[in-house]
């Protein structure tokens, strides 16, 4: 049981370290809560026992599994889901001003408004110029 | 008392959160609410001081099964800066109109986080805490909505979820190893615990809070975060979130695994040196502000961790004072960098000095301490190039940042610029009031920070 949930667990963090290396925005969503949920299994499976359920009052000398893990898993998937829907809203949030989900296409876009903005600055320089210089001229 | 700060921040996030956070009077609320915690975490702190470290168990059950929290001198110490910063970065973007209604909310939320992470003595709390910070800050980059802290939001949050992967991992296991969450009894049992079980967690500890903090070889995220957020979250980021990093390697490494920090801090010395030469030689080549300060940042955790590295009650008290003032600074040059108007000069030249460590500013305390430090390691080999490495990144920092300021303020200006609200510079001013005064009267903090140091070697609270 340890063994295959090790497996489980590696593979599905490996997938997600895969998807998260990717262009895509949304491939590296995907990446993201593949890696969050292998931890997710990985907590669980850190105590896995066999024993009886522990509820208050404990049978005396009987196994009881670990009620704390449970606990912490429930927390961290919680955490997960509210992460993934904020990464889902950020992302989409990004595909709606910009029509593309691809890295490549939001840095250069960025870089063409950089441009865009400089441009705009040595053409009011020049602008600022032209009048300073018909100012003289008139003078 | 113990829990007031947190409570008042908590819900005041609450309230915060229902109401328009464009109206000025609920920016005023929050920045009232957030100057209230921080009032009571200096009474907490005098309480500290006075009485040492004050526990509690949350929801009134029996000890060793609730959740404990405790207020000891090093947490105090980091939640009194961390609400400082967050508190100055609100009151700046207030004075020029906050743009989202959930700015203010979210600046709370992440008090709350930060206030909650460095109370508690339970290690999964901690994390629930930490992602509390984290979810604030991965909003707050995309405050201003442009593709430019869209993108530097997406990314920031992507790269810190790893780190929070790795580091819930690392929990897990520590969970796994000794069979307790709480802080205390792990200090307890983790001598017995197998070494290599031991330092495959410390390593990964090492990694999320690498990450978190932007050590050399985890920084790539940094640069093109702190340079697309706006000065405001900018400042937070590098002023209070960053604190995380530190106070998480310092709790968890030298509280909790101290053996793992010692068999650790070759390397530890080394990643430090090479972030800080890393760090400087970037910011030199870079004329941004923004972006000078964002390698200065890389640069200048190294010095934190070649502390960490060199340990002892010097070594930590250095990393603790060092990272609180690194905070100010940064805080201080964001903010500066960010607005405008006459007589914003001065601000960034003190902390342009403090960053260098010259005196009589903040800083200079800062580098003389770490070099107190260096001088106290063990061979004679370390003892001069760590020297030697302190004065060159000093120098390095002097460059860049006087680049910086002959670039933005000595030339003349194409056209006049508009200058900016007055409350900006009010609270620039202000703080390079504060690191002046630090400078002059170094005593409380140098004080506080070895008393904190004090803490994780086990001698007086």
């Amino acid at each position: 049981m340890i063994v295959a949930t090790a497996i489980a667990v590696a593979i599905l963090f490996g997938a997600g370290a895969y998807l998260l290396l990717k262009r895509d925005l949304i491939r590296v969503v995907v990446g993201v809560v593949l890696m969050s949920n292998a931890i997710n299994l990985f907590i669980v499976s850190a105590s896995l026992r066999r024993g009886r359920a522990p509820i208050y009052p404990l049978p005396p000398d009987a196994r009881v599994a670990d009620p704390l893990v449970q606990a912490m898993t429930l927390t961290a998937i919680v955490i997960t889901f509210g992460v993934s829907a904020l990464l889902l809203s950020m992302v989409y949030r990004v595909y709606t001003s910009h029509l593309s989900l691809d890295l490549d296409d939001l840095a250069a876009a960025e870089e063409r408004a950089a441009a865009a903005d400089d441009r705009e600055a040595i053409a009011q320089a020049y602008a600022r110029e032209a009048a300073e210089r018909d100012r003289l001229e008139v003078g | 008392m113990l829990a007031l700060p947190l409570a008042i921040v908590w819900f005041g996030a609450l309230i915060v959160a229902l109401l328009d956070g464009r109206k000025r009077w609920v920016a005023t609320l929050a920045a009232a609410l957030l100057a209230a915690a921080l009032l009571a975490t200096l009474w907490l702190s005098a309480a500290v001081v006075r009485d040492g470290p004050i526990g509690m168990v949350a929801g009134d059950w029996p000890v060793g099964v609730g959740i404990r929290l405790r207020a000891d001198s090093l947490g105090v110490l980091f939640i009194v800066v961390s609400l400082a910063v967050l508190l100055a970065a609100l009151v700046y973007e207030a004075a020029g109109g906050v743009q989202t209604r959930t700015f203010p909310a979210l600046t709370l939320a992440m008090g709350a986080g930060l206030t909650g992470l460095f109370l508690t003595n339970d290690v999964f709390n901690f994390y629930v805490f930490f992602e509390i910070a984290m979810i604030a800050a991965y909003v707050l980059t995309g405050y201003g909505s442009r593709l430019r802290q869209l993108r530097s939001a997406v990314i920031f949050s992507v790269v810190n979820l790893v780190g929070s992967v790795v580091f819930l991992f690392a929990i897990v296991s520590l969970y796994h190893v000794t069979g307790s969450l709480d802080m205390d009894v792990m200090r307890l049992r983790l001598p017995v615990v197998e070494p290599n079980a031991s330092l495959l967690v410390g390593t990964a500890l090492f990694i999320a809070f690498g990450i978190k903090l932007g050590l050399f070889p985890f920084h790539p995220w940094l640069p093109p975060v702190y340079t697309g957020a706006r000065p405001a979250v900018a400042a937070m980021l590098s002023g209070a979130l960053a604190n995380i990093g530190s106070y998480g390697l310092l709790r968890f490494g030298a509280g909790i695994l101290p053996r793992d920090l010692e068999l650790a801090a070759p390397a530890l010395i080394v990643l430090g040196a090479a972030s800080i030469i890393y760090g400087g030689m970037q910011a030199v080549g870079r004329n941004a502000p923004e972006e000078v300060l964002a390698y200065s940042a890389i640069g200048q955790v190294g010095y934190v961790m070649i502390a960490l590295g060199i340990g002892g009650p010097i070594g930590f008290a250095a990393a603790i004072l060092y990272t609180i003032l690194n905070g100010i600074n940064k805080t201080l040059l964001f903010l500066a960098v960010g607005a405008r108007g006459w007589l914003l000069g001065i601000p960034f030249a003190i902390g342009a000095f403090s960053v260098a460590g010259v005196p009589p500013v903040g800083g200079f305390w800062s580098k003389a301490i770490i070099i107190q430090t260096t001088l106290a390691a063990d061979s004679d080999g370390a003892r001069i190039w760590l020297t030697a490495l302190m004065v060159v990144g000093g120098a390095l920092s002097f460059v860049y940042m006087f680049q910086v300021y002959q670039h933005e303020f000595w030339e003349p200006r194409d056209e006049p610029r508009r200058p900016g609200p007055v409350g900006r510079r009010a609270i620039v001013a202000l703080l390079a009031i504060v690191v002046v005064a630090i400078g002059i009267v170094p005593e409380p903090l140098l004080s506080a920070s070895a008393r904190a140091a004090a803490v994780l070697t086990g001698g007086a609270p």
